[in-house]
């Protein structure tokens, strides 16, 4: 690509919760096919409920495989810098997209926490301008580095704080 | 500037009323006349007193002024509300008259005002007489154009509907040739809640004397398509109905309408470029149609940024330098790489083409050989669309354009983008091609440069914003010094 890389990555942490969100789902598929099979198969039904154990079961394991691999893959394409005049965002691997929000168009920056995060002590930034679809968010960061993060973006923006 | 309060017109009861009852007319009306004790007329005496009751009450109790520079509107019977706008929130201030508005000689006024982030709120006074409402849009954008001279100049007529540019506006457009088929819809949709021996009969009836012999079947044909382009035409007249494009300086004002006549202004500060519309069949007549884009005027609805429902296309190119003096719209496009023609082919043709194939394996013969036709219209679609895509950015305005059978030449004002995308799926990847997409923000929405090279991409993001992309980009400055 034309555009260089911006500098810096999330926290290595993320990879964690990206994992353990994925693990859920996968976990929320497994319970749920196991309650639509085992009716079934108490209903002597075992043809269905073998139908249902194995496309929930492969769901779930396609589930699992992506909590093991997107979280890593995802992690070494996701990138972000603040340059003088714009926050810069990089992100995907195969589906990839590049984003620059100038700081003069940057309407709001929040952060934001779920209950995931914070179990892990991460926090995500979020940026929204003046077109719903033209923000950015930036998932993941050490509490520190996401608060010089919004401190400087707001900043720049000329955002006063505590909006 | 301050104002005593003032109520809405008298008789904008009436006009409460309709917007009340329009649901509930027929449930209404149905009780009425099936109900079988003798309640039937005191109970409707009862519920249309209580009705006029509130309806009067509601229209006492709704006060709107301007005060200290903003509108402020109360209203409530129970509970009482207050909305307080600034007036240099107001984006825009629209004056529409539907039908029994224009009988009674009223307009509805429609007042955007932006709310934070992307959301625009929409106040409307349900019914004013038609000066007030004049009076309040006058008001009311006062504020937005500080500088507003003293000596209004002459608003200059941009464009104006000719019935017969409308009736070739209306045969050339999908919409209008498609919107037959939707009434034939509801028609049908109605006809399955008719009793059913009624609607059975009818069917039968009908189907009894639908000729079957050739020139019988030629001949219902060609009425059908005649009626239709009748509805087409006539569709496209009544809603451009002496569409008038007007510019006072400050603001483009776009009247229209035969029934329900409508006002936009958009003021010029908020305009951000403009689209050229067309479609094979337009441009086979040398036809377009011209869209604002602009900040404020409702998530671009097409009837509110209506330049020009259709014109020639000599005049639109007159209108263009009359909206943006600095618009090109006659410059060469540069053209995209080469690789962007498969893609536009995998579209077109290989997914109908394939299912096609599917179909012929199943012995499915009707869907495979319409699947297989549409396959093969898809090769001239996909090259043309292929040869439409293209861009150019002169230092002032970028000029983009896409799409075949629904073709978008767009001149934007590169200022007006909020935010920028790069995107790039496997597909594109492989063929060293991207999509730029420019956010623009206030409603007016996105535009994208479609497939373009990634060094194009590169070249045009630096051209647009030299200090913001520079730092970014890898290859452009070294590619740009002599080898």
């Amino acid at each position: 690509m034309i555009l260089r890389e911006p500098a810096l990555q999330l926290d290595p942490r993320v990879r964690r919760l990206w994992a353990l969100e994925w693990g859920l789902v996968a976990v929320g598929a497994a319970v749920l096919t196991a309650g639509v099979a085992a009716p079934m198969a108490l209903a002597d039904n075992l043809l269905g409920a073998i139908v249902v154990a194995l496309v929930g079961g492969s769901v779930a394991l396609i589930l699992i495989g992506l909590a093991v691999l997107q979280p890593r893959i995802l992690y070494r394409r996701f990138h972000y810098e603040i340059s003088d005049l714009g926050l810069y965002v990089a992100r995907g691997s195969l589906w990839r997209r590049w984003q620059i929000v100038p700081h003069a168009r940057i309407q709001t920056v929040d952060t934001k926490r779920g209950p995931l995060e914070r179990s892990l002590g991460l926090v995500s930034v979020a940026v929204t301008t003046a077109s719903a679809k033209g923000g950015t968010d930036i998932p993941g960061l050490d509490p520190r580095v996401a608060d010089a993060l919004v401190e400087e973006l707001a900043r720049r923006a000329g955002i006063d704080e505590g909006t | 500037m301050s104002e005593a309060p003032s109520r809405l017109h008298p008789l904008a009861v009436l006009v409460f009323a309709r917007k009340r009852i329009g649901a509930s007319l027929l449930p209404i009306l149905v009780i009425a006349f099936t109900w079988r004790g003798g309640f039937a007329l005191p109970v409707l005496g009862v519920v249309v007193a209580v009705g006029l009751t509130v309806l009067v009450l509601e229209w006492r109790r709704f006060t709107y002024r301007i005060e200290s520079g903003r509108l402020v509107i109360e209203r409530g019977v129970l509970r009482h509300t207050t909305r307080v706008v600034p007036l240099d929130r107001i984006r825009g201030v629209d004056l529409q008259a539907p039908w029994l508005h224009r009988v009674l000689g009223l307009v509805q006024v429609e007042v955007e005002a932006a709310a934070g982030g992307s959301s625009a709120a929409e106040l409307t006074l349900a019914a004013v007489s038609a000066e007030e409402g004049e009076r309040l849009r006058a008001a009311l954008l006062s504020a937005g154009a500080r500088e507003a001279t003293d000596d209004p100049r002459p608003a200059l007529v941009l464009y104006r509907a000719t019935p017969r540019l409308l009736i070739a506006g209306g045969l050339t457009s999908g919409r209008y040739i498609l919107a037959p088929l939707a009434v034939i819809g509801v028609i049908a949709n109605f006809a399955d809640d008719l009793p059913s021996a009624l609607g059975d009969r009818l069917l039968s009836e009908a189907a009894d004397r639908v000729p079957t012999e050739a020139l019988g079947v030629s001949v219902l044909a060609a009425v059908g398509i005649f009626l239709a382009l009748v509805l087409a035409a006539a569709g496209s007249l009544l809603t451009d109905w002496s569409f008038e494009l007007t510019d006072d300086g400050d603001r483009l004002v776009a009247q229209r309408g035969l029934l329900t006549r409508r006002t936009v202004a958009i003021d010029r500060s908020r305009v951000r470029g403009f689209d050229l519309r067309d479609s094979p069949l337009r441009r086979a007549f040398g036809l377009v149609g011209v869209r604002v884009i602009a900040g404020g005027v409702a998530g671009g609805r097409p009837g509110r940024t209506a330049l020009a429902p259709v014109i020639a296309n000599d005049d639109a190119r007159v209108l263009a330098r009359a909206i943006d003096p600095l618009a090109a719209p006659d410059a060469t496009l540069e053209r995209h790489p080469r690789a962007a023609l498969p893609r536009r082919l995998a579209r077109a043709v290989v997914v109908p083409a394939a299912l096609g194939v599917v179909a012929l394996a199943l012995q499915w013969w009707l869907p495979a050989a319409v699947l297989l036709l549409l396959g093969l219209v898809g090769v001239p679609l996909a090259l043309d669309r292929y040869r439409q895509l293209g861009h150019r950015f002169d230092g002032n305005r970028l000029a983009v354009r896409e799409g075949s059978l629904s073709r978008r030449w767009t001149s934007l004002d590169p200022r007006a983008v909020v935010s920028y995308a790069i995107e790039r799926t496997p597909f594109q990847a492989r063929s060293g091609l991207c999509t730029i997409v420019l956010h623009l923000g206030q409603g007016a929405g996105s535009r994208r440069v479609l497939d373009c090279s990634e060094e194009q991409a590169g070249a045009l993001l630096v051209a647009l914003d030299v200090p913001l992309f520079a730092p970014f980009v890898a290859r452009v400055a070294s590619a740009a010094q002599p080898a």
